[in-house]
């Protein structure tokens, strides 16, 4: 059997389901004999390249989020939404409650640790942000969810594992489901 | 008052009658006054004045005439003729033409502008022809603000023999046998029901009228309300002394401020005469109404939520059973019936039931009042016995589509209900056929629709509807209503896919199948019939869309 | 009231019981789960979160168990395929509609919501999440009331007006506007009618209504505490 590819990504999250994903400590050995870790925010490489799974951290928050998720979809046979910020929104999505002005001017201006010239950033490289946080679901067909706040390193790993092996994970019958 | 006294007052009334030779009934229902048939009124009884006509000639407001986009509608009686849109400027001509010349003014009679010859009789005219009006009988006729005027048409009669003649059993078996159906949109059989009620024993009964009439486009409700409010007042009573109530409720929204003034002038009329209230006629039975208005919200003209409403708390529904026949207002039994079902009553009391369940069809008995609107060229209220086509409903009545526009669908029970295509233009308007259909009979609105009509826009917009009517008691209607709305947007918009029609489907069924009351389980049916007949509409807006994708 | 003994059968057990319960109480008896929300124990019960339907053999529609009397010789059904998709569909309703954000939710760990989500296997979303810009009031000494938690279960409605009898709770609006509030819709702070029982903190099922002294990971509910308090007090000691 040939050595899958995997990728993980992080859009618009806090990096903390990657925390859990090294939290499966040496159990990463199990997965590098069946997968070889072609893209990730620590492997260097400018293109998404085709891979069997992609584990997708984060929600969309920018025109640059939505470029990338089209684009890793396209390139992914199996695509895993990682957490609860790809799957709800989560902390990220806290902002959809709101005008986008509103909360760049409460950040950027009107912030108590600003001093009197807060100043909202406008530069021609940064990202646009979106009107509305969206979870990976409702821009591009998801196959499987890890949800959590971060998803615990048991329930990564079991996600992995049976995928690698060919199997259909299923998180609630393995009692590894968790919300928050 | 006892009987004998009743008898004293109906020739007391048709004497007054009789010395008139003309009667003229201006239109006072709420679609005409709005063209200001009020002023009419009162310049023609001015003109009547003027001329020292008024011991010979009697004006008076009348209830809803049927073609409401015609008005206002001045009808002389006994001649029979209608003019239609009639001006305050040419009162004196018509009266002159009408009254004095005897030569009608054919370019001013109902329908002469789309008539080739208009008729002198109205009657004769299809528009009228082709009807049957009982719950609607006298509404045209009669003023709604005199019960001289009832009484004179032998108002309160049948009230008179079942106090005298009937059995409370009797009654309701009279009732079984006309095989009605209630008015209010589910088709329930009335005399059951009454059974029901009946069955349940109790010191405390109530009745309640439902007129919380709430389904956009439709005013049969209304117009039975303003035009002949004695009528349900005595269905009401004659209901109350079957089932043993003496107290009822007349449930009036708040938006028909000219029913709610017309219900309570016709109950205090009603009580001075001793034909509401403590021993009428002189009898053991006593029976009071109240009015109660709605504050309005579409769900309470669901029972449980008219109930809650009543009893002074927020108006939703709750789970039945317990039915209201068994637990209602305050906990007793209750039976409630719509407007029409109780203006049906007394005809059958006084023509039999028998005469009753012989017009409209084997399972449905009797006539319905329709409440045309839309694309057709003559809309306004009709009533017409059950199992009349949609076809000669729109075409024969109607007068067909405006400016000969193409027939498209027409919807049938409102928000509830659901379209008829073209195809179907023969099916017979009764409770099974339209349901076979996928719609509902409903109270009676319906509306046409011609080829400009979009119909994925017509159920997103019924979608609206329930969305914003939706109580917000339980989760399937509340939210489901709402998801289904923001997908119908979608197709609307060409930004759907595949996917979100499967997901429209699926909430669909849900919502029909899990919401706690009628509003909920009805709501998806607009959605669900314009599926059925016209899903090319949706996958056409979907393939659309899905072409643009890279 | 007499109570006659019946016989009926549930997911095809053949179950003794006596008449005058509804399908709920006999299916609890019996260790057969029927998932609820707006359900509590002692409460009246109003079948507004629709997750206890249930099949009958004979009624062309679902029933809410915990509204619907038993009867004999009849035949319920609790878990078939049907019911459990319309089960996971409400789940997913409930969480798309507010602002559920578990990660940072008082209730996080302690929710039934959260737990219900578990229950129906309820992975993902598959709907559009409304994100409703909710209030929340902090104007009471002891307790604040969170709109982005609400699913508008009454539970704490019902429990103000029947046990405490305070009537401090009703509800407002429509459809997806409804709110709960306080008196006539003050600041729960300003309530003349409320007790500062804490009975409804206790029967919210979500983190909803919770107490200012605790912090994430130490609240935990206690909604069977006001059904032993509605028994207590019918014993009248």
């Amino acid at each position: 059997m040939s050595k899958k590819k995997l990728a993980t990504v992080w859009l618009g999250g806090c990096s903390g389901c990657h925390m859990s994903l090294l939290d499966i400590d040496e159990r990463i050995l199990e997965v590098a004999q069946l997968a070889d870790i072609v893209k990730c925010p620590i492997v260097d490489g400018k293109e998404f390249p085709e891979v069997d799974i992609a584990l997708v951290e984060g929600a969309i928050t920018s025109d640059e989020h939505l470029k990338e998720i089209l684009h890793i979809r396209k390139q992914s046979k199996i695509l895993i939404s990682l957490g609860d910020c790809a799957i709800m929104t989560n902390v990220t999505g806290m902002r959809n409650y709101f005008n986008l002005k509103d909360v760049i001017e409460t950040s950027y201006v009107g912030s108590v640790s600003n001093d009197d010239a807060g100043e909202v950033p406008n530069h021609w490289a940064l990202l646009k942000l979106n009107d509305k946080v969206y979870p990976l679901q409702e821009i591009v067909e998801v196959d499987y969810f890890i949800p959590g706040c971060p998803p615990s390193a048991d329930a990564i790993f079991y996600v992995l594992s049976e995928l690698l092996n060919d199997r259909i994970p299923d998180l609630s019958e393995a009692k590894k489901m968790k919300h928050g | 008052m006892n009987s004998q006294e009743l008898t004293t007052l109906y020739d007391k009334a048709k004497q007054k009658n009789a010395q008139y030779k003309h009667k003229i009934c201006v239109c006072c229902g709420a679609g005409c006054i709005s063209s200001g048939s009020e002023e009419v009124l009162k310049k023609i009884q001015e003109e009547i004045t003027a001329r020292g006509l008024e011991n010979e000639v009697s004006a008076v407001p009348s209830g809803c005439m049927g073609p409401c986009n015609q008005g206002p509608l001045v009808k002389f009686l006994p001649d029979n003729t209608i003019y239609q849109k009639v001006d305050c400027k040419n009162i004196q001509y018509v009266v002159q033409r009408q009254l004095i010349d005897k030569k009608p003014i054919e370019d001013l009679l109902i329908f002469s502008d789309s008539r080739e010859k208009p008729f002198l009789n109205a009657d004769e005219d299809p528009f009228f022809k082709k009807q049957l009006k009982i719950a609607l009988k006298d509404c045209g006729d009669i003023n709604p603000e005199e019960i001289d005027d009832y009484l004179n048409i032998g108002g309160y009669s049948a009230l008179d023999k079942v106090l005298f003649k009937m059995l409370p059993e009797e009654v309701i078996a009279e009732v079984k046998h006309s095989r009605m159906r209630g008015r209010g949109g589910a088709g329930y059989p009335t005399g059951f029901k009454w059974e029901t009620v009946y069955k349940y024993v109790s010191a405390e009964k109530y009745v309640i009228c439902n007129g919380d009439e709430g389904d956009p486009g439709a005013f049969m409700d209304r117009s039975v309300l303003e035009g002949n409010p004695h009528r349900v007042l005595e269905g009401m009573a004659i209901a109350g002394y079957a089932v043993g109530a003496s107290q009822g409720y007349a449930y009036i929204r708040g938006e028909y401020p000219l029913a709610i003034k017309r219900i309570e002038n016709a109950i205090k009329q009603a009580k001075k005469l001793r034909l509401l209230g403590n021993n009428i006629l002189g009898t053991n039975f006593s029976f009071d109404v109240q009015v109660r208005i709605g504050a309005g919200a579409f769900v309470c003209g669901e029972e449980t939520a008219l109930i809650a409403s009543i009893e002074g708390k927020r108006g939703t529904p709750s789970p039945r059973p317990p039915y209201p026949a068994e637990s209602g207002l305050w906990g007793k039994p209750t039976l409630i019936n719509n407007v029409e079902t109780f203006a049906g009553i007394a005809p059958i009391i006084n023509q039999g039931g028998e005469w009753y369940s012989e017009i409209g069809t084997p399972k449905s008995a009797g006539t319905k009042v329709f409440a045309l609107a839309g694309k057709i060229k003559y809309s306004g209220l009709i009533e017409v016995p059950m199992g009349t086509t949609l076809r000669q409903i729109i075409f024969d009545i109607g007068g067909g589509m405006q400016d000969d526009g193409e027939f498209k669908a027409a919807q049938t029970g409102g928000p509830s209900g659901g379209c008829i295509p073209a195809e179907h233009l023969d099916v017979k308007m009764d409770y099974e056929s339209l349901l076979s259909l996928g719609s509902i009979m409903g109270s009676g609105g319906l509306i046409v629709m011609d080829k400009s009509s979009d119909m994925v826009d017509v159920a997103r917009f019924f979608m609206e509807f329930c969305m914003d009517e939706s109580c917000g008691k339980c989760v399937p209607c509340r939210v489901g209503t709402k998801m289904m709305h923001d997908l119908l947007q979608k197709i609307c918009t060409n930004h759907a896919t595949k996917i979100d029609l499967d997901r429209l489907e699926e909430l669909a069924d849900y919502v029909k199948e899990c919401s706690l009351c009628g509003l909920g389980t009805s709501a998806p049916n607009p959605l669900l019939s314009t599926l059925r007949h016209f899903r090319e509409e949706y996958e056409n807006r979907i393939r659309q869309f899905e072409e643009l994708q890279p | 009231m007499s109570m006659t003994k019946l016989t009926l059968q549930i997911d095809g057990r053949s179950i003794e019981t006596e008449s005058g319960r509804t399908i709920l109480e006999v299916c609890k008896e019996n260790d057969i789960t029927i998932l609820t929300m707006c359900h509590l124990k002692g409460i009246t019960d109003v079948g507004a979160c629709r997750l206890c339907l249930v099949e009958i053999e004979g009624v062309s529609k679902l029933m809410s168990a915990c509204t619907t009397k038993v009867a004999d010789k009849m035949i319920i059904r609790t878990s078939t395929e049907k019911i459990k998709r319309y089960q996971r569909i409400t789940t997913e309703l409930f969480a798309a509609e507010r602002n559920h954000v578990c990660s940072v939710c008082i209730a996080n760990g302690h929710c039934e919501l959260q737990k219900l989500a578990y229950d129906v296997k309820m992975d993902h979303i598959r709907y559009p999440y409304l994100f409703p810009q909710c209030e929340v009031d902090t104007s009471h000494p002891l307790y604040v009331l969170d709109h982005n938690r609400c699913i508008v279960c009454t539970r704490c409605v019902r429990v103000c007006a029947e046990v405490e009898g305070a009537y401090n709770w009703d509800v407002m609006n429509r459809g997806t506007n409804v709110r709960i509030i306080s008196d006539f819709n003050t600041p729960w702070g300003e309530s003349i009618t409320c007790s500062d029982c804490g009975k409804c903190v206790e029967a919210c099922p979500t983190g909803a209504l919770w107490p200012k002294a605790v912090v994430q990971g130490q609240l935990n509910k206690a909604p069977e505490f006001i059904s032993d308090l509605i028994e207590k007090r019918k014993m009248k000691l």
